[in-house]
């Protein structure tokens, strides 16, 4: 190692720094450092002169190591590290010392704080010894991406991934694309969810670079961002593109079991077509329950059925990964309200469903056989816990999608009585004028605080039971029908998702943002990103918008057609490893792997996928692993200078 | 012993804690002067040698700070790893004879800088009422 030759710049931050601390006293003491050739101190070293005064220093006292005693590293490390890069020294040879979030700012004593910023400089002088010269690295990425998930977000995703040029491929579990979206009614006063995703389905049909898997799942991820390896089941389908939609298979299939694409408002075959619209329009069998009798075969004159296909396994590399697989409904617990003891207790999504043109009542609301007369929403049925199954978070959706339901139905049936039952009114933004519309419609809103309400099953019909929370009395209403107005829960298979894409769950259950303010949309592992309920509950247009953000991310790491790798990394002494391979159980990315070298098994860290936590560098034992910029080395020769020790090497 | 000032070194996570440690500053609230901070990228990076170090060379108190367990996490599980080692290394440092007062494994996010602070002054208090750590343990170079 060349001698090192330090240059310490002090800071006065105006008077936020030289208000508490003598940073002339600093400046002088750093001059007394080993190794320290130069110090100074400056009014903003921000500034362009500030910087100009560092690149002068490394040219004319040749220095090869910056320490900037200033403010933290996650204000300027940046900017200085760019400094010293332009006068010609590896930029990763600055270090910060922070004097004024960790000192100025936070002490009064002028004297114990420019004794601490001395001892802060000194640590930073001890760790700037033994900093390397470190190089980013650049990998080629491939200018395609995976979609996975075929509603709102994960549609609109891959509509402006393949906008921007990219070849997509857009991956659904179902045998159609359009997620919920499509069947659940109307999503304002004007507009039909399904309208919405037919407008973007015609899109798709015309954009040559969106390749669509349905009946497919995401089975195994490797690589890293840039260059994923995906690998998909295509599970079969069982009709084939030569389907004309005729329907006469389904009227032949003998099978017969609730239909979730009406949220159980009917019944469908195992051979069926999920909704008019669906995409690709061709009828699908539901694996899971034919049992392939051959009747459906038998019938299709157009040979389109073949009940021999396999599942295949088709392998693609990507660039980056958008996760949108959405949400579930929640599900009501048997006797929550009620619910699947009377025909007329029904979920939101059912009423949502029923009202859709579309529906198996074709837009009528007929609950129990009958148009109700009057009819309840239960809100926060799951969500913000209201029963002992409820989740503790509020679902967002719910508050304006039963307002914007009991208006379709005031608007249809003047004189049913409509009762919205509720803890808080939520519907923000610009959907409170719903909440007023719903008011001049004649929607009674009536509101409960801890006391839930209850559910009368009698012989003289329903009745709600509720402490009316403004005029502080119970009050018993008889209704026809009562709506829950069920939350969202985190999709049924996310256990199936974390463990192929390694991302990770908050404590709601829904995968988590790296981090929701500074990057948001993105997945901790670099190259994901999300989109859509699958972080949480949302609308439809929110939905629709984070599909777009994390396109939009997911190009800005693409676009290059590179993508740089820091170099703040873990990497291996092969020399002094043993291939005891602790590391490769604590690293929480795979990165680390073993692999042989002239018969030895030494670790092996796969730089992209590194993220430079430096937790196999704790674990080992033999001091092989090191986690550049934050090696042993640097961080004992800080804790020493804490006491004015050095290290030895 | 009113005037023993002791001294206490901190590792923190760049995520969490660090990031607690400058909104401290932001904020401009107050606490003593006691504290060094070092940054490490993750809890998960600390490893024991570094405590046994500060203790050896008369540290006389220790804190390593993360993001709070289950989930915050920027590194999905470094504060877990974290906790593993340091919840074993406790044991370990009674029976060098340090006081386990000396010695906290904090986790603090990057908005709980008043947090922070009652970390650092319930820590000062404490030592000051120990007293200099009384060094039972020579590290041989």
């Amino acid at each position: 190692m060349t001698e090192p030759r330090i240059g310490v710049y002090v800071c006065h931050c105006g008077f936020n720094i030289a208000g508490t601390v003598d940073v002339k006293k600093v400046a002088e003491y750093a001059k007394t450092l080993p190794n320290v050739v130069v110090a100074r101190d400056y009014v903003f070293m921000c500034s362009e002169p500030g910087q100009d005064l560092i690149k002068q220093d490394i040219k004319e006292h040749n220095l090869n190591r910056v320490v900037v005693a200033s403010c933290s590293p996650s204000l300027h490390e940046v900017t200085f590290r760019t400094a010293v890069a332009e006068a010609g020294l590896n930029k990763y040879l600055m270090e910060m010392a922070n004097i004024r979030e960790h000192c100025s700012w936070v002490h009064h004593d002028k004297e114990k704080a420019t004794e601490k910023a001395k001892e802060i400089v000194r640590m930073a002088v001890a760790k700037a010894r033994y900093l390397d010269p470190l190089e980013e690295l650049e990998v080629k990425a491939e200018q395609s991406a995976l979609v996975l998930g075929g509603g709102v977000a994960g549609l609109r995703a891959a509509l402006e991934l393949a906008n921007y040029g990219l070849q997509v491929y857009l991956v659904e579990k179902s045998p159609t694309i359009g997620g919920k979206a499509a069947l659940i009614g109307y999503v304002d006063p004007k507009t039909k969810g399904a309208e919405i995703v037919s407008k973007m389905f015609e899109l798709i049909k015309e954009c040559p670079r969106i390749h669509i898997f349905t009946n497919s799942e995401l089975i195994q991820l490797s690589g890293f961002a840039g260059n994923y390896t995906a690998k998909i089941r295509v599970n079969p389908r069982y009709v084939t593109e030569k389907c004309t939609l005729c329907g006469e298979c389904e009227e032949v299939c003998p099978i017969e079991i609730s239909n979730e694409y009406n949220f159980g408002l009917n019944k469908r075959k195992a051979i069926f077509l999920p909704f008019n619209n669906a995409y690709p329009p061709y009828y699908a069998i539901d694996h899971r329950v034919c049992v392939k009798c051959g009747e459906c075969e038998k019938v299709c004159r157009f040979g389109a059925i073949n009940l021999k296909q396999e599942p295949k396994i088709v392998e693609l590399k990507v660039g980056a990964l958008v996760i949108a697989t959405g949400y579930d409904p929640y599900r009501p617990f048997k006797g929550e309200y009620g619910y699947g003891l009377h025909e007329s207790i029904i979920t939101l999504f059912q009423l949502a469903r029923m009202l859709d043109p579309e529906s198996p009542t074709k837009g009528e609301l007929i609950i129990g056989g009958k148009i109700p007369k009057s009819i309840a929403f239960i809100q926060c049925v799951g969500s913000r816990n209201t029963t002992p199954g409820a989740k503790e978070y509020c679902s967002r959706m719910c508050c304006t999608t039963a307002i914007n339901n009991a208006i379709k139905i005031k608007e249809k049936y003047p004189d049913t009585n409509v009762y919205i039952i509720y803890k808080d009114i939520m519907t923000y933004g610009s959907d409170e004028s719903l909440y007023e519309e719903a008011g001049k419609k004649l929607v009674q809103f009536v509101k409960f605080e801890d006391k839930i309400p209850r559910v009368l099953i009698t012989p003289e019909g329903l009745f709600i039971e509720v402490f009316e929370y403004t005029i502080q009395e119970n009050i018993r209403i008889p209704v026809d029908a009562i709506v829950l107005s069920i939350g969202m829960l985190p999709p049924r298979d996310i256990e199936e998702l974390i463990a192929v894409t390694r991302v990770s769950c908050g404590g709601e259950g829904f995968v988590r943002e790296a981090h929701l303010k500074l990057a948001p949309v993105e997945a901790p592992t670099k190259g994901i990103f999300l989109a859509g309920c699958i972080t949480g509950p949302k609308n439809i247009l929110e939905s629709i918008r984070m599909g777009s953000a994390a396109a939009a991310k997911a190009m800005s790491l693409l676009s290059k057609g590179k993508i740089t790798i820091e170099p703040m990394i873990a990497q291996v002494n092969e020399e002094k490893c043993s291939g005891c391979a602790i590391c490769v159980g604590v690293c929480p990315y795979s990165a680390i792997s073993i692999k042989n070298v002239n018969g030895d098994r030494v670790a092996y860290v796969e730089k992209a996928l590194c993220m430079g936590c430096g937790t196999c560098n704790a674990a080992c034992p033999s001091g092989a692993m090191q986690h550049l910029g934050f090696k042993d080395v640097q961080l004992l020769a800080q804790t020493r200078a804490v006491f004015g020790g050095e290290v030895n090497v | 012993m009113s005037d023993f000032e002791p001294k206490i070194v901190v590792y923190a996570c760049n995520w969490c804690t660090y990031a607690a440690t400058d909104l401290a500053g932001t904020s401009r609230m107050s606490y003593p002067e006691n504290v060094r901070i070092i940054r490490v990228m993750c809890s998960g990076r600390v490893d024991p040698q570094f405590v046994l170090q500060a203790f050896a060379d008369g540290a006389d108190g220790v804190i390593v700070a993360g993001c709070h367990p289950p989930a915050d996490c920027h590194y999905l599980e470094g504060n877990y790893k974290a906790y593993r080692r340091f919840e074993l290394f406790r044991k370990l440092l009674e029976s060098f004879g340090i006081e386990k007062e000396r010695f906290r494994l904090e986790w603090i996010s990057a908005a709980e800088a008043s947090r922070w602070v009652q970390v650092v002054n319930e820590m000062v208090a404490e030592l000051k009422k120990l007293g200099p750590l009384k060094k039972n343990l020579e590290v041989k170079e």
